[in-house]
């Protein structure tokens, strides 16, 4: 998969995270991406827009990143949208929740350049086969 | 506790407060003997300051009516509860202290860097554009000219290196200002508590407010938005009420 091909949703409440990402992003080749401030705008997103990636936090208001997930996985147009969780929550037993749920991956916050690069790597590799 | 003891002897209590206070001329006047001072309870104070024992067990014995008081009421687990997490509001802020100074400290470790790096570059070119002078004004030979081609060569292979490393460190920078995001769902978290803690003391004046005050305090909350129509006189919904109701108390 090109990198051009990827169109990603940032969704976090704090605009200085979803700027780092975004940059983050960009650094690693990403240059199509767009945000989202909580979970039910990101779910309108989704299903208006055209995005094949999301990358989302977990404590948001209105719809947090577990509810979101949640709505993803039980969407049938948005089912097989690759979620990535990035999010200041290290308890494993979030670990866990997420996992079960279908997330396809998880980064603790505060998190590397390289960390963010070698998880996107492996969810984007999938993805092409 | 009878509403009306109470109110009069508050009145009695500060205005003896304040006359005490008015006569005293001078902080380091000796004080009174002991047992003089205790037996003018309830209240009326000498011209004299009390002595520490004095007053410690007038705090101790207030204390205990008030504990005893919340107990009445039902309070003492609530008002200890949110007491409890004054704690962990502190530990929550030394975090916050601790992040963002490790954050600023980075940033201006990176700055340091990167402006060395900076200074560098800007030398060499500096230096190489001293010798392309001199070419302009045919000072060099023609071994030095390959000299200069050479290094010049050498400096712009330099720049891939150069400006990779500063990019490097201007994404550290960037990266550094994630304190933003951690310490903010911490500040909401603290900002939260507090409000609860208000919320608690807010609700504890209302229902301990004397019977003569009590439609004073109703007034206020006509006056606030929708939600008072339902008739609830009891809860304030936002941070005007809150100030309003102290205010109406005379807080």
């Amino acid at each position: 998969m090109n990198p051009e091909d990827l169109r990603i949703l940032i969704v976090d409440d704090f605009s200085t995270m979803r700027r780092i990402v975004r940059n983050l992003l960009k650094e690693i080749g990403y240059n199509n991406a767009d945000e989202a401030e909580d979970g039910a705008i990101a779910l309108a997103k989704l299903k208006a827009g055209n995005f094949n990636f999301v990358v989302s936090d977990l404590n948001m208001p209105n719809m947090n990143g577990f509810e979101l997930l949640q709505s993803i996985r039980a969407d049938a147009d948005l089912k097989h949208l690759p979620v990535l969780l990035v999010t200041a929550e290290a308890k494993k037993e979030d670990i866990v929740t997420a996992a079960q749920m279908g997330a396809n991956g998880y980064i603790v916050k505060p998190f590397t350049k390289a960390t963010l690069e070698e998880k996107l790597g492996k969810i984007v590799a999938k993805m092409s086969v | 506790m009878n509403p009306e003891n109470l109110k009069s002897g508050d009145t009695d209590e500060l205005e003896a407060l304040f006359d005490s206070i008015a006569d005293q001329r001078a902080w380091d006047a000796p004080v009174a003997a002991p047992a003089q001072v205790q037996q003018e309870a309830p209240v009326e104070l000498s011209a004299q300051c009390e002595e520490p024992h004095d007053v410690f067990h007038r705090v101790g014995s207030l204390t205990r009516k008030l504990h005893d008081a919340l107990r009445e009421l039902g309070y003492d687990k609530s008002v200890e509860t949110a007491v409890n997490s004054l704690p962990d509001a502190r530990a929550r802020l030394n975090y916050i202290a601790s992040l963002t100074g490790q954050a600023a400290e980075k940033v201006l470790a990176t700055v340091e860097v990167s402006q060395k790096l900076n200074d560098t570059v800007a030398d060499e070119a500096r230096a190489l554009d001293k010798q392309w002078d001199r070419l302009h004004n045919n000072e060099l030979s023609l071994e030095e000219f390959k000299e200069l081609a050479r290094q010049n060569r050498e400096f712009v292979q330099k720049m891939a290196g150069h400006t990779s490393e500063m990019g490097g460190h201007l994404t550290s920078i960037m990266m550094a200002q994630d304190f933003h995001d951690l310490t903010g769902q911490v500040v909401n978290r603290i900002a939260n508590m507090a409000q609860g803690l208000e919320e608690q003391l807010v609700q504890l004046l209302l229902d301990t407010t004397p019977p003569d005050q009590r439609k004073q305090v109703e007034e206020t909350w006509l006056n606030g938005p929708t939600i008072n129509a339902e008739g609830r006189s009891d809860v304030c919904a936002n941070q005007t009420q809150v100030d309003d109701l102290l205010e109406s108390l005379g807080f």
